[in-house]
């Protein structure tokens, strides 16, 4: 069965550009969120194998929704996307439970590499 | 993937990051060793290596060749591994060069056309790596089982990678200590390899299966040199006591103190959106002026209330919107130090080029429309104003020609200067060429510096061979007046012969919103922009002046020519309604010049709103434009650069 996403970015463009590369890979993307908020809400519901969350995001900072999220399923499988420069950032999201990175623009063959390590 | 509709954005980032390879070559071009370079060799790596993966991801492969090869070159230069002499410097600056190219010609769509294989191979050459791949950072001391790690050489956010591989580690044993530090891992403070100690009971292969899955791991070395050392050391937790793996500290416990987290965060938006907001912003203003009028005639106190607190809120709405088009004017003068190098090389002067007021704040959208007009006045300068080392020693001038440009907030608005310290407009030449086109009068001896603008801002005047060969400055002077103007702005020149020639460009902060003098004449109220008034005062007839046939205003130690809005816009002349009631006369400042214009009188100064014109008005290039007054009444806005001409 093909492992399901849950896309969490405020633009449109980058969450059309992830789930491109990922529904070409295979991946079922049954969620999309704008909005930290939003990505802990969809996250309860649908229980996706994989998240992918942007850092900086309105309501709820994408941090913060990796938080949120570890705390209500440890087993969380969650994938930063992060802009350049961003490092501090990055480093706390790994440490609020965040498994790995990829750095926008997004490389298809990274983010399929990264996803593959965060579910491995 | 439809990359199409990404291409404006891959465009539009490239080219920033071009322009922050240009600044940093430059930058290690004057200095190829010293304590700044590493950080200007980081800066251009970082630059090339994004635009590689968005060249990538476009499908873009001359983009990502050109940006693969460049970035090997520069992991070699990082490495110290290769020396920057001229020559590499030379071909870096190539590759910035025809990588600019590449990206232009990519999103064009001509991708295959663009022919670098020359450069790549030179690329090639130098970015071949020589080194063994030993490991650079000493293993650090202490207790544990020492594991050394180096990433791949284009590893995105390497500090973060480390930190992911050392936390991974955390899950067999403890990490003890890591050669950097934590801190310097992950603020990306190493070259491409750092080591640690782990205190496991893992199987070495168990440590370095765990290292690859973190990904981006070049190469591994477990246990290194500890067999060599004590063969049957076994980390035990009283070593992992020891004071010297102390020094670091054990982490993944309790986060670092981050305080990256705080910086400013930036989203991208369209220029389209602002500006849509900004003619929003600018309704919202016309209609709070009609609200407030009403409101007034009304006399309802709770109405006046609520008014004047949406007032205020609409004000602060529009300041936050004329901000966040705001940026630093270096968001296009950090082109101009490579243009001027590059300008200045193929005619061979040495010249030193300072920019000064990089902070400088100014709407985006002018600040767009001025950088050609900028690159104009800086290309005379080098090209015609400074002479070549040979004459500037027989003027006693030192070699090295001096080009400042610079920016200065001057009240509500901004004055541009491109200054050079050349040998200056030859007057009479310009003057002989405007009497032979029966441009001035012929019994005229000298020009005075706006007579000099205008004649050389004529459009075909200043490009005549007779003029350029001399003095040259002429070249593209009208285009750059007529941007200028257009801008609403005014255009100044101060040239002394054998010293240098100054232009200056004084200019609005913003296109859409200004703040206004109101003056009427007769039953017609204008606007007059405060970017170009600096006082008001009576008219008093004792103080006007006939000189040359014009009239001249003596203004304490100035005498300013005289200008008449009544006269301009050809209404009868003023006839007061009683003695005590005189004209108004409102000091106008255009680039370093100054005139006075008087007017029946002063009403109000509020913001206005600038409106274009739809369509050329017969004969009245006076007006820059027009605008809606609080009582709904149309107003036309005086185009004050036009009024000295």
């Amino acid at each position: 069965m093909n492992h399901t996403v849950l896309i969490c970015d405020d633009a449109v463009f980058m969450r059309t550009m992830v789930g491109d590369i990922l529904t070409q890979a295979g991946f079922e993307i049954v969620g999309q969120a704008e909005t930290g908020v939003q990505a802990v809400e969809q996250y309860k519901l649908l229980k996706p194998d994989l998240v992918t969350m942007d850092i900086v995001m309105p309501d709820m900072g994408g941090i913060d929704a990796v938080r949120e999220i570890y705390a209500f399923d440890p087993n969380a499988k969650i994938l930063m996307c992060s802009a350049m420069g961003q490092q501090a950032l990055v480093v706390e999201a790994i440490q609020a439970g965040a498994k790995d990175f990829v750095v926008k623009p997004f490389q298809p063959s990274r983010v399929l590499e990264a996803v593959q390590r965060v579910l491995g | 993937m439809n990359t199409l509709e990404y291409a404006d954005l891959f465009l539009t980032e490239s080219r920033e990051h071009v322009v922050a390879v240009n600044r940093a070559l430059l930058e290690l071009e004057r200095d190829t060793t010293g304590p700044n370079s590493s950080g200007a060799v980081a800066e251009i790596f970082r630059a090339v290596h994004t635009i590689k993966g968005m060249g990538a991801t476009m499908g873009f492969a001359i983009v990502a060749e050109l940006a693969h090869e460049l970035e090997n070159v520069l992991d070699r230069v990082r490495r110290d591994d290769l020396a920057l002499d001229v020559d590499v410097m030379d071909v870096l600056f190539r590759a910035a060069d025809i990588l600019e190219l590449a990206v232009e010609a990519a999103v064009a769509g001509r991708d295959g056309e663009l022919h670098s294989a020359d450069l790549v191979a030179q690329l090639r050459a130098l970015g071949t790596i020589t080194s063994n791949g030993d490991w650079t950072v000493d293993a650090p001391p202490g207790p544990g089982m020492l594991v050394r790690i180096r990433l791949q050489p284009d590893t995105p956010l390497r500090g973060v990678r480390a930190f992911i591989i050392v936390q991974s580690l955390g899950k067999l044993g403890e990490v003890l200590v890591t050669e950097p530090y934590i801190e310097d891992l992950q603020s990306e403070g190493f070259a491409s390899d750092f080591a640690l100690r782990l205190a496991t009971t893992a199987d070495p292969s168990a440590v370095e299966d765990v290292v690859r899955r973190a990904g981006d791991v070049a190469d591994v070395e477990v246990n290194g040199d500890i067999a060599k050392e004590s063969p049957a050391e076994k980390p035990a937790a009283k070593q992992a006591a020891n004071p010297v793996a102390r020094i670091s500290g054990p982490f993944g416990a309790e986060p670092a103190e981050i305080d990256g987290a705080r910086r400013a965060r930036h989203v991208r938006i369209d220029v389209r959106r602002l500006d849509a907001l900004m003619n929003l912003a600018g309704e919202l203003v016309i209609a709070r002026g009609r609200l407030t009028q009403l409101s007034a005639d009304l006399g309802n106190a709770a109405l006046e209330e609520t008014v004047t607190q949406a007032s205020a809120l609409i004000t602060e709405l529009r300041d936050e919107i004329t901000a966040s088009r705001m940026v630093p004017v270096s968001h296009v003068f950090d082109r101009f130090p490579r243009i001027v190098r590059d300008a200045a090389r193929a005619v061979g002067k040495p010249i030193d080029f300072v920019v000064e007021g990089k902070d400088i704040e100014l709407d985006r959208s002018m600040l767009d429309e001025l950088g050609d007009s900028i690159v104009h006045l800086l290309r005379n300068a080098i090209d015609h104003g400074i002479e070549d080392s040979e004459q500037r020693a027989a003027a006693g001038k030192p070699e090295t020609g001096r080009l400042v440009l610079s920016a200065v907030r001057d009240r509500s608005a901004i004055v541009i200067k491109v200054s050079d310290d050349g040998k200056g407009i030859d007057r009479a030449r310009v003057l002989a060429r405007a009497k032979r086109d029966g441009l001035i009068d012929a019994a005229r001896t000298d020009l005075t510096e706006d007579e000099l603008l205008r004649l050389i801002a004529r459009p075909g005047f200043s490009t005549a061979e007779a003029v350029t060969s001399m003095s040259g400055r002429g070249v593209g002077v009208d285009a750059v007046y007529t941007r200028v103007r257009s801008l609403g702005g005014a255009m100044d020149i101060r040239s002394v012969q054998g010293r240098g020639t100054t232009m200056i460009l004084r200019l609005p902060l913003t296109l859409a919103v200004v703040r206004a003098v109101l003056a009427r004449v007769a039953d017609e109220t204008y606007a007059i922009p405060l970017a170009h008034v600096s006082e008001s005062i009576e008219l008093s007839a004792d103080d006007v002046r006939t000189v040359n046939g014009r009239e001249v205003l003596l203004a304490r130690d100035e005498v300013l020519p005289l200008l008449r809005l009544r006269q301009i816009v050809g209404l009868p002349e003023y006839v007061a309604p009683s003695a005590i009631e005189l004209e108004q006369v409102v000091m106008i400042d255009l680039g370093d010049r100054r005139a006075a214009l008087v007017v029946d009188e002063l009403v109000a100064q509020d913001e206005i709103v600038v409106k274009q014109y739809d369509g050329p008005r017969e004969g009245l290039d006076c007006f820059a434009g027009a605008t809606l007054l609080g009582d709904g009444a149309p107003s036309l806005i005086v185009d004050v650069s036009s009024l000295a001409a």
